[in-house]
């Protein structure tokens, strides 16, 4: 019998989690934030270590948020600003059309199509390096949220649409908590299904929201991403936003500790997770491989053979070669997997049996990346707030540039190592655990093997010198001076 | 209970009407900034390239400048910017000695001009490190 630790039960945190206004006190700050930093981004000094929207965006929402999700969990769903655009979403309600959301899209590859855009577009349009895009983008977030969750039942695009929310689902399979229930028997006797529909407390006793939407009464809505509380066993779509907790009336659901390496080695996740995983991989490694010179060489060698010096082209060639690459080989690695476990099983249920050894290498391969552009420039949040604030017009005196940089940077690559290696174990483990479960432990040596082979690839990329580039060619030099 | 009430009505009014209050709050005036610099601005060696380099500004010969700073930064949030401080020659020429331009990529260096009145000059240019 395991050692169940809930940390509902702890002190602050639990009282403070049930509390109906903690979602908006944890939201709050963060839309603070993200308004300074769309202020800043369309009306700041559009260069970007020096502004608040490309400094929050592309260094400390990042950094945060895998350092949140290795620690504890998917914080950022639960503290999402987005969703305080619930009040304007419910007026937009009452006066458009409600759609249900197409059968057709009830799974991630619409999301995975959203990211390899979103990638596509943070490279050939340098998002990182412009505040007025990153302004925009941040723009078209809260629009997008609005609008998907005007039309559609609320959650839809936290689920179906988000590529940022669908990162964290997938990066905090690796998080050492998770949403559960104390005692099963409660649930299995339960008529309401509260966490899923939601309470209204009337007066002749709890009823659920999802049933009685005009009985008067408090309300707690229930879980938008529509997740049955017993039934979870993966972080995957929950939002940590603790409806569930607030809206059961039997105080029977728990925000346990966990080892991570049961949900990889022990679920089943559909097909469509697994593919967001595997994609996050190569999508990752694509991220921080188009930071060094062997990119740019490679994209220069390409132009000539291709003879074009259409940049859009080129990348998007090199998009769908690396993952279309990984992709295909992912299946052939699966399948032969499967095939030394002696089980007669195409590709696609191959890779949904081996895949899910790539959410800890995922999570590795951005944690990585993420923490050295975090920690080189962490501090630099203080001075571009600063600078944010004095354009508003407040004094908030000299800002301190030099406050960029505070960690040694000959920690950075032995840090990043520590971190693919971690990744590369939980990968081993997750490779052998289901090799075990299928019978034969030695089924896994390929998975291993190919794994090990990325990380190893990875480790290269992050060991060679960076090249913060906006163009994918050779620009050529300007003859003299500037002007 | 009536003041948990109070709190509650409140909470939910702040929730419904806090983005488009918090969105009008924003829009505010920006100060004024420094005025355009017109100097003609180059970098030895050239093409630039990850070393140590000299900066050499030529501002225009009826401006009066007493102080001249350089910054570079590159385009990625979080990389440290580099710092120096010009030196005036006897041709009006300010120039900054061994200007720390520290790795590869795209560069935006700032150069900052105080007149003896105090006003202060901007002007940006870009370049590219491979």
């Amino acid at each position: 019998m395991r050692t169940r630790i809930d940390l509902l039960r702890w002190p602050l945190i639990g009282p403070f989690l049930r509390w109906r206004y903690s979602r908006f006190v944890l939201q709050l700050p963060l839309l603070l934030l993200a308004l300074l930093a769309i202020y800043d981004g369309f009306v700041g000094r559009q260069l970007a270590p020096k502004n608040l929207a490309t400094v929050s965006v592309w260094l400390h929402y990042r950094g945060l948020l895998v350092l949140a999700i290795a620690l504890v969990g998917n914080l950022f769903c639960s503290a999402c600003p987005l969703m305080l655009t619930r009040g304007l979403t419910e007026r937009l309600r009452k006066v458009v059309p409600q759609l249900t959301w197409p059968l057709a899209l009830r799974n991630k590859y619409l999301v995975i199509a959203i990211t390899l855009v979103y990638l596509f577009a943070y490279e050939y349009f340098d998002l990182w390096a412009s505040p007025w895009l990153t302004a925009w983008l941040m723009v078209g977030y809260f629009g997008a949220a609005l609008l998907v969750d005007a039309f559609f039942p609320a959650g839809t695009f936290c689920k179906y649409v988000c590529p940022l929310g669908n990162f964290n689902f997938t990066l905090s399979t690796v998080s050492p908590t998770q949403i559960s229930v104390r005692d099963r028997q409660v649930c299995l006797d339960c008529e309401g299904h509260y966490c899923v529909n939601g309470r209204v407390d009337t007066p002749e006793g709890p009823r659920p929201l999802a049933f009685h939407a005009e009985a008067e009464g408090t309300r707690y809505p229930g879980c938008e991403t529509r997740l049955y509380a017993p039934e979870i066993k993966s972080n995957f779509d929950c939002t940590l936003c603790f409806n569930c907790v607030r809206a059961c009336p039997y105080d029977n659901v728990t925000w346990e500790a966990r080892n991570p390496a049961r949900e990889w080695a022990g679920v089943r996740y559909r097909i469509d997770y697994v593919w967001l995983g595997v994609l996050l991989f190569f999508a990752g490694f694509m991220n921080a491989f188009a930071m060094i010179p062997a990119y740019y060489t490679l994209a220069e060698r390409a132009s000539e053979l291709l003879h074009t010096r259409n940049e859009a082209l080129l990348l998007a060639l090199a998009f769908a070669v690396w993952v279309g690459l990984g992709a295909g080989l992912t299946v052939l690695v699966a399948r032969w997997a499967s095939r030394l476990a002696g089980v007669a099983e195409g590709g696609l249920a191959a890779v949904r049996r081996w895949g899910p050894a790539f959410f800890p290498l995922a999570f590795a391969m951005w944690a990585g990346h993420y923490a050295y552009h975090f920690l080189t420039g962490w501090a630099s949040i203080v001075p571009v707030t600063q600078q944010a604030l004095a354009n508003l017009g407040l004094p908030v005196g000299e800002p301190n540039w030099q406050l960029a940089a505070l960690v040694p940077e000959n920690l950075l690559y032995p840090l990043q190592v520590f971190i693919l290696y971690l990744g590369l174990m939980g990968s081993a483990y997750t490779a052998f655990a289901r090799a075990r479960g299928a019978g034969r432990g030695v089924a896994a040596l390929p998975v291993f093997l190919y794994i090990a082979i990325l990380v190893v690839l990875t480790l290269w990329v992050l060991a060679q010198p960076m090249e913060m580039r906006g163009t994918l060619l050779d620009p050529g030099s300007q003859p003299g001076g500037l002007k | 209970m009536r003041l948990m009430e109070r709190g509650a009505k409140l909470m939910r009014m702040l929730r419904r009407w806090l983005l488009p209050l918090l969105v009008l709050a924003l829009v505010a005036c920006k100060p004024p900034g420094a005025e355009p610099l017109d100097a003609e601005v180059s970098i030895e060696p050239w093409p630039p390239q990850v070393r140590k380099s000299l900066i050499v500004v030529r501002v225009p010969p009826d401006l009066d400048v007493v102080e001249l700073k350089v910054v570079g930064d590159m385009t990625h949030a979080g990389m440290i910017p580099v710092h120096g401080e010009g030196e005036r020659q006897e041709d009006g020429t300010w120039v900054v000695r061994d200007f720390d331009i520290n790795m590869r990529g795209d560069w935006i260096l700032t150069i900052t001009a105080k007149d003896r009145e105090g006003k202060t000059y901007e002007k940006e240019v870009r370049f590219t490190v491979r």
